[in-house]
Parts: C-alpha cells; structure tokens; sequence
C-alpha cells in the first residue's frame, strides 16, 4: 500500500538487493510458523541456520574486511539496521544483536581476532554482559568488578538481562575497574560462572542471568585496555539500541500494514471498518508515529555510525520515542482487530511481546529521558 | 522578420549562492537568535523591495511576471543563505501562497499586474476562504457573487483572515451558481479591501492584546469581471491549489521558502529551551517528574526534526507523493500543545501568577499554554488533516456525506429554517 515504506529511504543498489536477499532468507528459513515451533526448544534458534545467516553477512558489517567481516555500504551500521528492520518484520530468531555488538568490540583490538573470525563465520556465538539487577545499565550504576590479582584477571558480579546467553561460548562482561570501565571476554564454561536461563515476555528470545563468582582469567581475556573501556562500552550501547530500535520499526511496519489490509477486508454494518472515521483518525496518529519512528532510527543510524558528537542524544532519543510509540501502535492495531487480537493463534501478541521486551531491555523510555537530561545538561 | 530571443543557460547555484551571501551580508540583519525579530509589515514591505529590486523575490517565477526566472533549488539555496536574518515574514502568505496561487490560475492580464507588485510587497493580498457559518467544510460558501454587466457583486462574511488590515486584495471564494453540487458553483475572485463596503473587524485571540485574525463584511461590493481568477464555477480547485501551496509552505518546501515559515505567523512558538527556563525559575528542574516531561519535549522536537527530514527526502526520491504535508502539520499541533502543556507543568504557580520581577514576569508560559491550542484549529483542524492522511495517503475510503451530488440550494434548504 501507498505511504509505506522502510526506514532507510535512500539505499543504495547494493542495500536494496542486501535486503531483498534478507528478506527472501528469512521467508523461506525462518517464516513466523517456524518461530512458532522454535520458541519449544532450547535456545530458540537454530545453529545451522545461524551459520548459513552468517555466510549472507549477517555477522560480517561491523567485523573488518581481512576477517571476512565488511560494510557494502562503507556505512557498517546502516547495513547491519536493514537486517535488524527485516528481521522486526516477522520476529526472526537468532543472536543478531548481541554478536554484532561483541564483534564490534573485538574489531578494535587484534588480539582478540580468532575469536571474532569465528564469530563472522557463525560458529561461535557470543553475547554482551552489560546490565545488571535492579535496572541498571548506566556504567556508573555497576558492581560487578574485573581487577588484576597474580598476573590474572578476576571478575566476580551478577550481570542480567543477557541475551543468548544459554546459546553463548564466549560472554563480553562490562566490569569496573576502580572508577573506570573494562571488558572481559569469559568463556561461559569457565569456573566460577554460573549461567541461569530466565523466561522472558518474548517468546522469540531466551535472557539469562550471569553468576561470576571470582572467575580467573589470563590476563589476555581483557578486551581494550583494563579500565580503558568507558567509550567503547558507550559505543557498543549506542549500536545496541539503534539496532533494537530498527528491529522494533520493521515490527510496527509490519504490524501497521497487515492491521490495515483487515481494516479493509473487515465489513461491519454494511461497509469496510476502514471507512468509519472514529478508526480512520486513529490510524493517521498511528501512520505520524510509526513514520516518526523511522525518522528517528534513520538519524541515529547516520549519527552512531558515522560517531558525530550527538550520536549518544540520538540514541536515545531513538529509544525513548520508539520504546514508547510501539506500543501505543501494537495496542490501536490491536483494538482494530478485535477479538482475534487477544489469541494465541493470532500473530499480534508475538509482536506485542517483543516490543514490550525491546522497551525495557538497555534502559527503558524513562531511563533515557533522564540520560537525555544529563547529556544535554537539564 | 523577428527571432526568437536565445535562452541564456541557468545560474549555476554555486554563482547564485555567492550572489546571494554577498546581497544579504550588506542588506539583512543579523537576528537575535533568543529574540526573533517580527517586522511590521511596513518594514516588511521596505525590505522586500530592496530584496526585488536586487533580483532576489520569486526567485523561481518567471521573468515577465516579475520574478527571477531561476528554480526552486534557487529558492532553496536563497533560503539557506538568508538563515538566521531578519526577513520579511509578515509578507510570506501573500508572497508563498497567494501570488504563486495567481500564477498558477489567474489571467494573464491579472498575472503581469498585480504579481510583480506581489512579489516586490507593493501590494498585499491574503485569502478569504473560511465562512462564520462553516469551517472545516471549506466548499459550503455561502457569499454570494451575482453577475452585472462588466461586474461582479458580491455578498456575504469571511473569517479567520492573518493581517487583514495591512491587506490590499482578498481571494475570494464566493458561490456564482446554487443550482448544483457545492464544489461546482464557486467562483474566485480578486476583491479589493481598501474599498467602502468592505468592513474589516478584528478578532482578538483568546491570550488577548493584539488582534491576530480578522473577519470581513462583504456589503455588495463591485469587482470588475476581469478580476476573477480561474473560470466561472471552477473556483474550487483555484481553493485547493491555495491550500496545496499552504500546506507545501508549513512543509517547508516551494515559493515561500526563506520568509520566515508558518511558524513566523502563528502565535508565539516555544522552545525546549523555554521550558528548560521556566524549570529553572521554578525549581522544579530537579524534580523527576518535570525532566522526564522535559525530555520528552526534547525528543518530540528531535523527532518532529526527523520526520520533516524524512518526508523532504522521501518526496525527492520520489517514496512519498501527495499530502504529506498534513502529516507534518498534525505533528506539529499536537506537538505545540503538549509543550505548552509541559510548560505550564514545570513553570507551577509562577506560570499563572506573576508580579513585576518574579520568576516569569509577563506570564509567557500561561499566554503560550493559552494560545497553543490554536495550532491543532488553524489552517485546517486536526480533524481534517487526519482526514487527509488515511484518505489520501493510506487510501482508506471515505465516510459517505449526505451533500454530495445535491445542488446547493438544496442542502441549504435541507437545514431548515
């Protein structure tokens, strides 16, 4: 339908057959109904379809170009948000946030190449530690530590809120240092760690919690400096939450569209529901958003990626307006559907949940609204 | 035996952009970014000629109508280039909207008159569309235009009209045949203003002091048969050409472009920044509750900035056709009114009270929280833009209406007494 259109409006042709051939795997390989089948078993995904994902690049934009890694575009996370958009669209499983966000770390350091070579080629999965209980994912709020005793590193914490973690080899845990930030790269079959699967609201996607009791590891773990990781960690939030943000956008996309063929298939009182205006104007509210929605991503994806001085505002303004406007649109398009909508054969509680989950998961709406306030000096 | 006269190639926009930097560093004022000035519209008129005489108004028109003869990517540039001086704003509806309207419709007899003094702000012209009997439906004009001779009478009151007083000319939707369909007998015309049997009367606004809007008594006046713009019963789509240009002008595109915007003509805007101030004042910036609501005015304006980036880009590749203007427009009102809402949160008692030299002296945050609310009525209701979007962005079907295909005369009757 007219007026409908993805977040980036200017792909490239590259980009443009990127997401073609995006889309056309996810359709045949992960369609909702294999989503369905998915959430019963254990990680909610699929290993060899992981790997076959990571050979069309999934893994690849933010990694560097001798690993096998590399951006079509030359702008890496606008390549990496049309795949986050896609897969909004239909819910597709998978460790697609955390490995990119992890690959992006390991690609500034070299010492740490084998390891994101086989993150690339999908045959290892890693996830990132960054919020802990209570909320809290700013890096001041943090306790868990990583200092140095006898040549090793020791990093002892409860970290939250992790996603994949149960699929997860390698976890990047982001500790204090004294003041400051480091990031250690544990192996989750080291001693000491303790993995707990938890339940989310998402039926998609499997969280854990991460136990650190004293883990001791080779120096060689630190990823960066030890207490050298304040910016990186920034950086990685920023990426994290542009491509939860594209990932909810291409949801609502979807949900907005389907909910407004219904509205014209569905006859009420002798005529398309679609043509009452009580539901009409409601809709042309939900069509500012969602179009706002995108607008947002669209400029934090050029701003983080490009590493402007406002990428952190833009971020966040992306999650405090997507966080809370997508599930004022799943809720209208919801209440457009009646009934049907509070099923569990319906598809729309699917989308329902990952948007409640994405809201929270790396601060709320409310939480950012304050982080606003601190970097804009409120 | 004459010959065609060569057309010489275009400016390029970079010679253009040099010209036009040299012009406004002599010529414009540098505005006070915490202060905007708004020029009366005698000052406006003053700098406009200047700006003409210098080659510099419509910049896309073409020549022997007054204009430059360049493009709307001139326009564009002239625009970025006049950021952040004083421009003649008060003269941006009749300029943006009215003057191009006459050149897409009027005569051209009407055209190479009345335009080139448009454009040099020698005459001021504004629209006489909205009626007291009826508002949102634009069509059921009842002003009346009867033919005499070489002439036009015509009868009725129009409303809702922005500076009125410092006007020359209305265009005036009026109804020339009640025998068919509301939208098929309306005729527009060039009314004078400065005439006896126009009477102008201000509308004070609902924050009071000065009269921001005006409504007009018709008592029979004459207008010469040439002064129609369009055909005869074709009015109509001359209206929805003007609202076209109206709605392409708040989208911040086309001939108005660097006079200042809609905003310049709307009541006083606020800022995140005001709100920030008037926290401040009030102490209440280190309540949790106030900065989350003044964040959250801070992402509705990022936001609304993204939007409005978007839909520019999406109609130059050529995604988005049509109206989004109106999407721009429900956006910003509602917007407008939640940041009022918001200031007259954070502002608390010294919003609504004040005494010479206490926090808000002058009670900004109260007049604005009072006027906001005209933002989601003027130029067209929300109503009507959300109208707009799902109809004709979305393509969802209209609601049936009980006047179509009825002559006029009839729906009137149908009223009843």
């Amino acid at each position: 339908m007219e007026g409908i259109t993805g977040v980036n409006l200017e792909l490239t042709e590259d980009q443009a057959l990127f997401r073609d051939t995006t889309k056309r795997f996810i359709e045949g390989e992960v369609p909702l109904a294999e989503v369905r089948r998915l959430h019963a078993s254990g990680d909610g995904f699929d290993r060899r379809w992981w790997r076959q994902a990571a050979q069309l690049g999934w893994t690849a934009m933010l990694a560097p170009e001798d690993l096998g890694g590399g951006s079509l575009s030359g702008h890496p996370l606008a390549d990496a948000a049309i795949v986050a958009e896609e897969m909004g669209r239909v819910l597709t499983p998978g460790p697609f946030l955390p490995v990119n966000v992890v690959a992006a770390a390991l690609a500034a350091d070299v010492a740490h190449r084998d390891t994101l070579a086989s993150l690339v080629a999908g045959e290892t999965v890693a996830t990132w530690a960054l919020g802990e209980p209570g909320s809290r994912w700013c890096g001041h709020e943090l306790t868990t530590t990583a200092d140095v005793v006898d040549g090793q590193v020791v990093v002892s914490g409860v970290k939250s809120y992790v996603e994949a973690l149960t699929a997860a080899e390698e976890v990047l845990v982001v500790a204090r240092t004294g003041g400051r930030l480091t990031q250690v790269l544990v192996p989750t079959d080291a001693a000491g760690v303790t993995v707990i699967p938890g339940t989310s609201l998402d039926l998609g996607r499997r969280f854990g919690q991460l136990q650190l009791d004293g883990v001791r590891l080779p120096q060689s773990a630190v990823v960066g400096e030890l207490g050298g990781a304040d910016g990186t960690v920034e950086r990685q939030l920023e990426i994290a939450l542009v491509l939860q943000c594209a990932e909810t956008v291409g949801g609502l996309d979807q949900v907005f569209e389907f909910t407004l063929g219904y509205m014209g298939d569905r006859y009420a009182f002798g005529r398309p529901i679609s043509s009452y205006q009580a539901l009409k104007h409601r809709v042309a509210d939900l069509l500012l958003e969602l179009e706002t929605a995108k607008g947002c991503v669209d400029a934090a994806v050029a701003s983080v990626n490009a590493g402007r001085a406002d990428a952190a505002v833009e971020a966040s303004v992306a999650k405090a307006y997507v966080g809370d406007r997508a599930l004022h649109v799943i809720q209208e398009c919801m209440q457009f559907h009646g009934g049907i909508a509070v099923t569990w054969e319906h598809d729309l509680h699917l989308y329902l949940r990952r948007a409640t989950v994405n809201r929270a998961v790396f601060g709320t709406p409310e939480q950012h609204r304050e982080r606003i306030c601190s970097l804009v000096e409120i | 035996m004459t010959t065609l006269p060569q057309s010489e190639p275009l400016e390029s926009l970079e010679s253009f952009r040099e010209r036009a930097r040299r012009f406004v560093a002599a010529n414009l004022e540098p505005a006070d970014p915490d202060r905007p000035a708004r020029l009366s519209m005698a000052d406006a008129r003053a700098l406009q000629a200047t700006i003409f005489d210098a080659g510099f108004a419509g910049i896309a028109v073409a020549r022997e109508h007054g204009g430059a003869g360049l493009t709307l990517a001139h326009q564009k540039v002239w625009a970025e280039e006049v950021e952040g001086y004083v421009v003649p704003g008060p003269l941006f509806v009749s300029i943006g909207m009215l003057g191009i309207t006459l050149l897409d419709h009027g005569s051209e007899v009407l055209k190479r008159r009345h335009v080139p003094r448009i454009l040099r702000g020698d005459e001021v012209w504004l629209q006489l569309l909205s009626e007291p009997s009826g508002g949102s439906d634009m069509a059921a004009v009842m002003t009346r235009a009867v033919r005499d001779g070489d002439t036009w009478i015509v009868a009725g009151a129009k409303t809702w009209t922005t500076g009125a007083a410092d006007a020359d000319i209305g265009m005036c939707l009026a109804r020339t045949d009640w025998e068919v369909p509301k939208h098929r007998g309306l005729s527009m015309f060039a009314v004078p203003l400065k005439d006896d049997r126009v009477t102008i009367e201000p509308i004070v606004g609902i924050e009071g002091g000065p009269a921001r809007f005006f409504q007009e008594f018709l008592d029979d006046v004459v207008v010469p048969a040439e002064n129609l713009v369009g055909a005869e019963n074709e009015g109509w789509s001359v209206a929805h050409t003007l609202l076209l240009h109206e709605r392409n002008a708040s989208a911040g595109v086309g001939h108005g472009l660097g006079l200042g915007g809609l905003a310049e003509q709307g009541v006083d805007a606020q800022g995140v920044a005001d709100l920030v101030g008037y926290a401040g004042r009030s102490g209440s910036v280190a309540d949790p509750g106030a900065r989350q609501q003044i964040a959250e005015a801070y992402v509705a304006e990022r936001a609304a900035a993204h939007l409005a980036e978007r839909v520019t880009v999406g109609m130059r590749v050529g995604a988005f056709e049509g109206d989004w203007g109106s999407l721009l427009k429900l956006g910003l009102a509602v917007d407008g009114l939640r940041r009022a809402e918001i200031g007259i949160t954070v502002a608390r008692a010294d919003g609504v009270i004040w005494t010479d030299g206490s926090p808000d002296d002058g009670g900004a945050a109260g007049r604005a929280w009072l006027g906001a609310r005209a933002n989601s009525i003027a130029g067209g209701t929300n109503e009507m833009q959300r109208n707009i979007v799902s109809e004709r962005l979305l393509g969802m079907p209209r609601e049936p209406a009980t006047d179509r295909d009825v002559p006029f005369s009839e729906v009137v009757r149908r009223r009843g007494p």
